[in-house]
């Protein structure tokens, strides 16, 4: 079946044994149609059982094979093996402590996802009879680039503030998720994000390197988002100063 | 599975003096941030002239005699160098920062930047023409 032999370098870190990560080397025959989980796939069934990766929908929908590959983060099933040389390294993402091999510690950002109130804060809650809360085609245009976020993390990944601040920095994606509710017409909730979205470790950490929106794979932009956030956080500092800020 | 194993994550540290040096992104990251450095001065220079037109004749001819000095004249170089690098790497971020939405579209990326240099492009030259050079 296999028309190439690749070199897979994967960052091996096994708790029980290992003081810190090293490198373990797999040859592995791949179909010329293959990517990297498919490859990793392959590791696990045929040559070492012991690898151990996150991996769901093999699609780049669930967002759970983030992996650093040659340097880079990237969803496993979306890096395809003929874009890479013969040989090609897969780290875990960096930023996030490992938790074995190429599976990271991912607490730390469910955490502050949760903080930034990822649902829809209506004005007043209707009872279902009550129907839909409308929306306009372009009301929802707005914000729907922004929903398109898988929590693939890779976006941490590649933020050198997320690990500069030792994971203080509230991050892209959570930022990216409180702005596309902050800018649903449905949602009121922004006076209750804003302690978490305006703080310092909030959108104003943020120094815009534009790595995330670089590397995710959906082209959700959370630099932009986070800049747009800071445009009205400055908006509101100051006209709370002038004393006509909302409550 | 009777056995247990006990958790361990091990962290990475992160090098707080080098970690641009890590990625070509992040180096070009750092030109642009170096870049304000130079506009800063260059500013400082332009802000020493308004004192020294203030200060009478001899102060302003003096200034214009550092200007146009050889060292002087390299630093200026330079600092249009890292102008350039400054105004095109602001200016190629502005449509993230700045999205114009019109009914269910947004205003293209490349009109918004176009736009900034057009503005760029009509101040440089109303300056010039109040300078009395164009």
């Amino acid at each position: 079946m296999s028309e190439r032999t690749i070199q897979l370098e994967v960052l091996r870190y096994r708790p029980e044994q290992d003081k810190e990560p090293v490198f373990q080397t797999y040859t592995v025959p791949c179909d010329p149609d293959w990517v990297v989980l498919d490859a990793l796939n392959y590791v696990k069934d045929e040559i070492d059982r012991t690898l151990s990766f996150r991996w769901s929908c093999h699609m780049f929908v669930c967002g759970s094979c983030g992996y650093k590959i040659d340097g880079e983060p990237k969803l496993g099933c979306k890096a395809f093996l003929r874009d890479y040389g013969d040989k090609i390294r897969v780290e875990p993402l960096d930023n996030f402590p490992i938790e074995r091999d190429l599976v990271v510690v991912i607490d730390d950002f469910v955490e502050k996802l949760q903080s930034v109130k990822p649902y829809i804060i209506p004005k007043e809650e209707k009872p279902v009879s009550a129907g839909e809360y409308m929306q306009t085609p372009a009301q929802l245009k707005a914000f729907k680039q922004y929903s398109m976020c898988i929590n693939c993390l890779l976006c941490y990944s590649a933020c050198p503030q997320y690990g500069l601040t030792d994971q203080e920095f509230i991050g892209p994606a959570a930022l990216a998720l409180a702005h596309r509710y902050n800018m649903d017409s449905r949602d009121v909730g922004r006076k209750a994000r804003e302690h978490v979205v305006a703080a310092h470790e909030g959108v104003w950490e943020c120094s815009f390197v534009g790595a995330c929106s670089v590397v995710c794979p959906k082209d959700v932009d959370p630099a932009g988002a986070i800049q747009q956030a800071k445009f009205t956080s400055a908006v509101d500092y100051i006209t709370s100063l002038v004393g006509i800020g909302g409550k | 599975m009777s056995e247990t194993t006990v958790r361990k994550p091990y962290k990475r540290q992160m090098s707080r003096t080098t970690w641009f040096m890590t990625h070509a992104r992040f180096k070009s990251y750092m030109l642009h941030e170096v870049s304000s450095i130079f506009v800063a001065l260059y500013m400082a220079l332009l802000i020493a002239g308004l004192f020294a037109l203030a200060n009478g004749p001899d102060a302003w001819a003096g200034w214009l005699a550092f200007v146009k000095s050889v060292p002087v004249l390299i630093l200026s170089l330079i600092a249009f160098g890292f102008f350039v690098i400054h105004t095109t790497s602001w200016f190629k971020a502005v449509p993230q920062a700045m999205r114009i939405q019109q009914g269910e579209h947004f205003v293209p990326g490349k009109l918004i930047i176009g736009g900034h240099y057009v503005a760029l492009g009509a101040f440089s030259l109303f300056v010039l023409i109040l300078a009395g050079v164009a």
